[in-house]
């Protein structure tokens, strides 16, 4: 058992959050909400470049296994998590998450999937595009498909065949 | 935790020095919208590990918040990097760590590396704001040993991790033995509850 130093250090931002002034929290998250806004035009650029080279890249991965590419393409589809949601497009969120499981249970395994791969990016362009004009239960059920999708590879003893 | 969003409690950030790292500009631009809507006039953005460790070298910081950075986890290793620095006081800091996606390989990594609180990405206003207030309180307990240099991790005193005996010196077994001494008397234990009169 090594030497442990437990000790309770001052916290600085506790005394300056209590200093008078300031704003109150529901400014202060409709001031914060109104920035994100702003926002919106830039993010739904970025998710279409997004897209772009997510595609592009896997289309450059042949049948087998590519380390280099999945970690690419992981890269690719992983960093923009939680700009979707900026747009009110919670769904693509929750598809570029899906789809980073699937890559990193992929990784895990050392396989490839191009089916598996190829149907959340479909999903990801729909969603992208059409999801103002589509209907929740439908969204909803997109989302459920590419869960299960990447789900089964979330164990090898599973792993689809 | 469950802050109200129209709640009239105030707060003050405006003299908050806060430490922003973030490679993706779209990501940064997210934080920095929130922040500034929280009235935080000092960020310092850094964009790669080694221009958050010359701020925090230079600067008081009051808050980190840091992004994981992609699969490599350099965030979690910068984390790690601050709390062993001994730069103080920023190597006491409140840190929230946002992620977009943890792989399985580096989940330990992120619970290890002595942040107050990781965020899932993603983000929005009150759930940052909630984490702030949360990781800022005063009275937590900080832990200095040869693998882990951080917060305390346990919020809640729930015993010791199933199937173990514990790590501290006062962890308590899970289960309660046979009791060593008699029972109280009920006289005492109604003694004890009872209301008296005290002069002050």
């Amino acid at each position: 058992m090594s030497a442990v130093r437990i000790h309770i250090p001052p916290v600085r931002l506790a005394k300056l959050l209590r200093t008078p002034g300031g704003l109150p929290v529901a400014e202060a998250v409709q001031r914060a909400g109104a920035g994100l806004e702003s926002l919106k035009g830039e993010c739904l650029t970025e998710l279409q470049s997004v897209l772009d080279s997510a595609e592009g890249c896997a289309a450059r991965v042949g049948a087998a296994y590519d380390p280099a590419l999945l970690d690419e393409l992981y890269a690719i589809v992983a960093t923009p998590i939680g700009i979707p949601s900026v747009c009110g497009l919670a769904s693509v969120d929750t598809a570029l998450i899906s789809l980073s499981d699937l890559l990193d249970y992929l990784k895990g395994q050392q396989r490839w999937d191009a089916n598996a791969v190829a149907v959340h990016l479909r999903a990801f362009r729909l969603l992208l595009h059409t999801e103002g004009a589509a209907d929740a239960a439908g969204t909803q059920a997109i989302l459920a498909g590419l869960r299960k999708v990447s789900q089964r590879y979330a164990r090898p003893e599973t792993a689809a065949e | 935790m469950g802050l109200n969003p129209e709640s009239r409690a105030r707060f003050n950030l405006e003299r908050a020095s806060v430490l922003l790292l973030e490679d993706s500009t779209m990501g940064m631009s997210i934080l920095v919208q929130i922040l500034t809507g929280f009235g935080v006039k000092t960020l310092h953005r850094c964009e790669n590990v080694e221009e958050a460790q010359a701020t925090v070298q230079k600067v008081e910081l009051d808050l980190v918040i840091a992004d994981a950075l992609g699969a490599s986890g350099e965030g979690y290793d910068f984390i790690k990097w601050l709390r062993q620095s001994r730069i103080e006081p920023n190597c006491f800091a409140p840190v929230l760590l946002t992620a977009g996606h943890t792989p399985r390989d580096a989940v330990s990594k992120a619970r290890d590396c002595g942040a107050h609180f990781i965020m899932a990405k993603p983000l929005t206003p009150i759930t940052v704001l909630e984490r702030i207030l949360w990781i800022s309180k005063e009275g937590r307990r900080f832990v200095e040993c040869d693998t882990y240099m951080g917060p305390d991790r346990r919020f809640k005193n729930e015993g010791v991790p199933p199937g173990t005996v514990g790590r501290r010196r006062d962890d308590l077994p899970a289960v309660v033995g046979e009791a060593e001494t008699p029972n109280m008397d009920q006289d005492v234990i109604d003694g004890l509850m009872k209301t008296r009169r005290v002069e002050l």
